[in-house]
């Protein structure tokens, strides 16, 4: 049974690499361009360095006011689709509500967007929205159903009214964890808001992918500095403040 | 003060965890419920509030109806029967002082609340029910800082708050040592004499039960197998009680 198994994971992924094309040869072969690549980046030109300061300052604003928005917009999502709080019949459309949105990349929103409302950092700011309010209501409705029921019967027999219930009883048990996921996705919007401007959605990745095709590749790399450390500056801000969290 | 007539009570899959109880309480008695784990005990008590819904049967407090009572009703209802339980069930995120205010939660109007906000008087309120407690000098600090005497006194205190006619106590002492046992069950006695509130308060401890009942109802298998004062409870009525030598 186990060979069995073995033998057909073994043939699935020979298939899978045989459908792609991935060889290991060609790889080889490509490594000298890589190469090339990396030297023609070198020096990086610090002239750009302005702009690609500017770009990275418009990407963290995209991802920050994004982030806090979806925030607010994903707590009463998030309170519909918990199991334990919400009615069965909300509970359920809910829940299938947030799996269809959040089956979408933010960068595919973006493209929805920049077609709606133009170029720009503002369809950028929709499309983190769009991803990031289903994706916290998930991590919300998670956290809500892992509570102790305790409190919450406490507060029940005091004669409190539904919604005294969840501001008593629930909330302050789930919301230093809602901040965490906050802090956490605002980490992983700032990484998803550097590629929004491929597609015109405002920010940094408009500069790389700019110098990248005018094959300014010293300009370029000045780009990927910045991002590089725009993204390590939030990470380390925002474990920080995670860590006091708990 | 409580009237329940021919209580029943079916917890999923098919479990008769009260399996027709009468009892009436008078103003002013200290009833201890007294069983084995298992006996019903629990699910009783928390079907006099209805945080276990009744199978059939019907309960009243204090003058009110609490079976078959509307969501207002019900709340109005819960208001006059303060409940105490085994694990505290404090929000340990929160401050003492608002463990304490969240028993005024059925009387204050609901969207000052919601924002966290409480009348003058009820701080004051909750400050002397904090003081009957002996904890008025930890208002400020966070719940889960507490000893779990302390938690549990906190607990009381809560109940107080609400103004109760009636306090139900689901086994407050089975998480506490011999000494806080005395020290919680006597301000519950101290509360019953000075206030004169009814107390229904369950254990599993004989000796206990003796020591602060005016009556002792003992319960086997969901039933009343025994129902009197404490000098009535011999060798013969413990054993009808607990099924075996005591």
């Amino acid at each position: 049974m186990r060979r069995a198994t073995l033998f057909v994971a073994v043939v699935v992924l020979l298939w899978l690499a045989w459908d792609t094309g991935a060889d290991p040869v060609r790889l080889a072969r490509g490594v000298p361009w890589i190469l090339d690549f990396l030297r023609r980046m070198l020096p990086p030109d610090p002239s750009v360095l302005p702009a690609a300061l500017a770009g990275a300052l418009k990407t963290v604003e995209i991802a920050l006011l994004g982030t806090t928005v979806a925030a607010v917009f994903a707590l009463p999502l998030g309170f519909l689709s918990a199991r334990n709080v919400a009615p069965t019949p909300v509970f359920y459309p809910a829940r299938a509500v947030l799996n269809f949105f959040r089956s979408v990349d933010t960068l595919v929103y973006a493209l929805v967007f920049v077609a709606a409302v133009g170029l720009g950092p503002f369809p950028g700011v929709l499309a983190v929205i769009a991803y990031t309010t289903t994706s916290l209501a998930k991590l919300y409705s998670e956290a809500i159903e892992g509570i102790d029921p305790g409190p919450v019967d406490a507060v029940t027999a005091t004669g409190a009214t539904r919604l005294q219930i969840l501001r008593y009883g629930v909330l302050p048990q789930v919301l230093p964890l809602f901040l965490s996921y906050v802090l956490y996705r605002l980490e992983s919007n700032i990484r998803a808001a550097t590629v929004l401007g491929f597609v015109g959605a405002g920010g940094i990745g408009f500069y790389l992918q700019t110098y990248l095709r005018m094959i300014d590749y010293p300009a370029a790399s000045t780009v990927l500095l910045v991002t590089v450390a725009m993204v390590m500056v939030v990470d380390t801000i925002s474990s920080r403040l995670r860590e006091r969290l708990v | 003060m409580i009237e329940v007539a021919g209580l029943r009570v079916v917890l999923p899959p098919a479990v008769r965890a009260v399996d027709g109880v009468d009892l009436t309480v008078g103003a002013g008695e200290f009833v201890v419920i007294l069983g084995r784990s298992g006996s019903g005990k629990t699910t009783f008590l928390r079907a006099i509030n209805r945080l276990v819904e009744p199978t059939a049967g019907s309960v009243r407090v204090a003058g009110r109806a609490v079976t078959g009572a509307g969501p207002a009703e019900l709340r109005a209802a819960r208001r006059q029967i303060g409940m105490v339980f085994q694990q505290f069930n404090l929000v340990r995120r929160a401050s003492v002082l608002d463990n304490v205010l969240a028993g005024r939660l059925g009387y204050v109007p609901t969207l000052p609340s919601l924002l966290g906000r409480f009348p003058a008087r009820d701080h004051d309120l909750a400050l002397a029910c904090l003081a009957q407690v002996g904890l008025a000098h930890l208002a400020g600090r966070r719940a889960d800082t507490l000893s779990g005497g302390e938690q549990q006194r906190v607990a009381i205190a809560r109940a107080l708050a609400q103004a109760p006619s009636v306090i139900l106590a689901d086994e407050p002492t089975a998480s506490l040592d011999p000494a806080l046992t005395a020290d919680i069950m006597g301000i519950l006695k101290a509360i019953n004499a000075e206030r004169g509130l009814t107390l229904v308060v369950s254990q599993h401890q004989l000796e206990t039960a003796l020591a602060y009942a005016t009556r002792i109802v003992g319960f086997r298998a969901g039933r009343v197998a025994f129902d009197g004062p404490p000098s009535a409870v011999t060798l013969a009525v413990a054993e009808a009680i607990y099924g075996a030598p005591a």
